[in-house]
């Protein structure tokens, strides 16, 4: 019986610290940040709140920026009441892993990704959209994507298909 | 001289990729039938003794400025991924001025063009992709908002390819900007969708039908047995088996198969075959059937035709062309 005690303890231990690891593994990744359309921007782009993380507001509103490149290229953007959604430009997952060279020097800091984006505020965002967390600051931002150009440049450097390939 | 060479082999390798550029499809906007109905786009066609009403494009084109403005913006975006629309208002023009000189023109001696009540019949606006277009304005209190349904139809299959529903946002705003918002909020998720067609088209071949119609003229029914090459066959196992070696992947299913008729659908063929003189040339449902064609002539030595109805589907006619 007391064995039987001990059994389970350790196993609800090991659960617990594994929750603890796979927690930090996620906030690591680069997939988990949030991202809404807010409407359907002007010809080629797309308009977006994005979140970011870093240890100030600054580096934080960088992430951000990062993201809504990141989500364009490899997540799509999810639909809205008034927007459908966007595919990603690279729906291959292998994209990623294949030129991973090209997308270090893409993502660097800044680096080519900057031309891609537009932030439609200035400055840090306040209230509600800037949150003091654990480790630095959590900030939303509202961000218009040139999602046509950044298509184009990725087709032109052979990371995507263009839709007249092989015709 | 080693430099002449280079520039030969590079222009050889040049215009061989350039034969092997697979058919690029035509693209077609077109008013879908429930809209033309519900604007009263339609004409009235008497045809063996029975009336129907079907869409009246050209009138639809000429009223109504908004299919206009939709019918530009999406040329726009298609225009910019290399992939230029055909305009239905103009190839209907075509189709009218090609008519009136086709019966007006004589040739020198007075002989005048030959042409048949079905060829008539399938002289109409073609397209390999047709984008169906539906909308539809609401109204939410003081302001307005657009549905929109547009639906890609592979005109070869008659499958949908890439299905897009949404609305607009409800707005004040003039109903072209409306319109725009709609065509820019569909875009990226339709040509996601056509990319993912032609990603298919490359990997299993371009889908179409076959018909294979016997004429009272034939000497045998299609379950009859034929004599190939001294060896007798069923006739419709024979042609199913041409089928296995010439389909991609040997894909196809058998939708009739009676002693008068065979119909093959869901027929994958290539997109590229050898011609006459050994090049790699870009085909289509037409020149697929050209071989069986010559090979039922040559084997059963009974007269055999092939006539393309429509983009993807032919008829093989047994016994008289």
């Amino acid at each position: 019986m007391i064995a039987l005690t001990v059994l389970m303890t350790v196993s609800a231990v090991s659960v617990s610290a594994q929750t603890g690891k796979d927690r930090r593994k996620s906030f690591k990744s680069w997939d988990n940040y949030e991202i809404t359309t807010e409407k359907v921007g002007v010809d080629g782009t797309k308009f977006v709140k994005v979140w970011g993380f870093g240890k100030t507001a600054d580096q934080a509103v960088m992430n951000a920026k990062e993201n809504a490149v990141h989500a364009c290229i490899f997540r799509g953007l999810p639909g809205s009441a008034t927007a459908m959604s966007t595919p990603p430009i690279c729906p291959n997952p292998d994209v990623l892993a294949a030129n991973e060279d090209y997308f270090q020097n893409f993502f660097a800091a800044g680096g080519p990704y900057l031309a891609y984006v537009n932030m439609t505020t200035d400055g840090v965002p306040s209230g509600t959209d800037k949150r003091k967390v654990k480790g630095g600051y959590k900030v939303g931002i509202y961000v218009q994507v040139m999602y046509d150009n950044l298509k184009r440049k990725l087709e032109a450097d052979g990371i995507a298909r263009k839709l007249s390939s092989g015709f | 001289m080693k430099k002449a060479l280079a520039i030969a082999a590079l222009l050889l390798a040049v215009q061989v990729l350039g034969w092997s550029q697979a058919k690029k499809p035509t693209i077609m906007v077109v008013p879908a039938d429930a809209f033309c109905e519900r604007n009263g786009y339609v004409q009235q066609v008497e045809a063996m003794g029975s009336v129907t009403s079907s869409p009246d494009y050209s009138r639809a084109m000429k009223d109504n400025a908004d299919i206009r403005t939709l019918v530009s913006a999406m040329a726009d975006f298609m225009a910019k991924n290399d992939f230029p629309i055909q305009s239905l208002e103009q190839e209907l023009k075509r189709i009218q001025t090609e008519s009136a000189e086709m019966a007006m023109m004589t040739g020198k001696t007075g002989s005048e063009f030959s042409e048949t009540p079905l060829e008539r019949l399938r002289r109409t606006a073609k397209a390999d992709i047709i984008l169906d277009l539906d909308y539809e304005i609401h109204r939410v209190g003081p302001r307005r908002q657009v549905s929109f349904n547009l639906q890609a139809i592979d005109a070869y299959s008659s499958k949908i390819i890439s299905g897009n529903t949404g609305v607009s946002s409800d707005s004040n705003a003039p109903l072209t900007s409306l319109l725009e918002e709609c065509v820019l909020s569909f875009k990226d998720n339709f040509l996601s969708g056509l990319q993912h067609y032609f990603d298919d088209l490359f990997a299993n071949g371009r889908e179409i039908s076959i018909t294979i119609l016997r004429y009272d003229s034939c000497p045998f029914e299609f379950d009859e047995e034929v004599s190939i090459g001294g060896e007798s066959v069923d006739f419709d196992e024979w042609i199913e088996e041409w089928f296995q070696d010439n389909t991609v992947s040997g894909r196809f299913t058998t939708a009739t198969s009676s002693a008068n008729m065979l119909r093959f659908n869901q027929v994958r063929i290539p997109l590229y075959a050898q011609n006459r003189k050994g090049r790699d040339v870009a085909i289509d449902a037409d020149d697929y059937v050209k071989p069986l064609v010559k090979l039922i002539r040559k084997q059963l030595n009974v007269p055999v035709g092939a006539t393309p109805r429509g983009l993807g589907d032919v008829w093989i006619t047994v016994g008289d062309k």
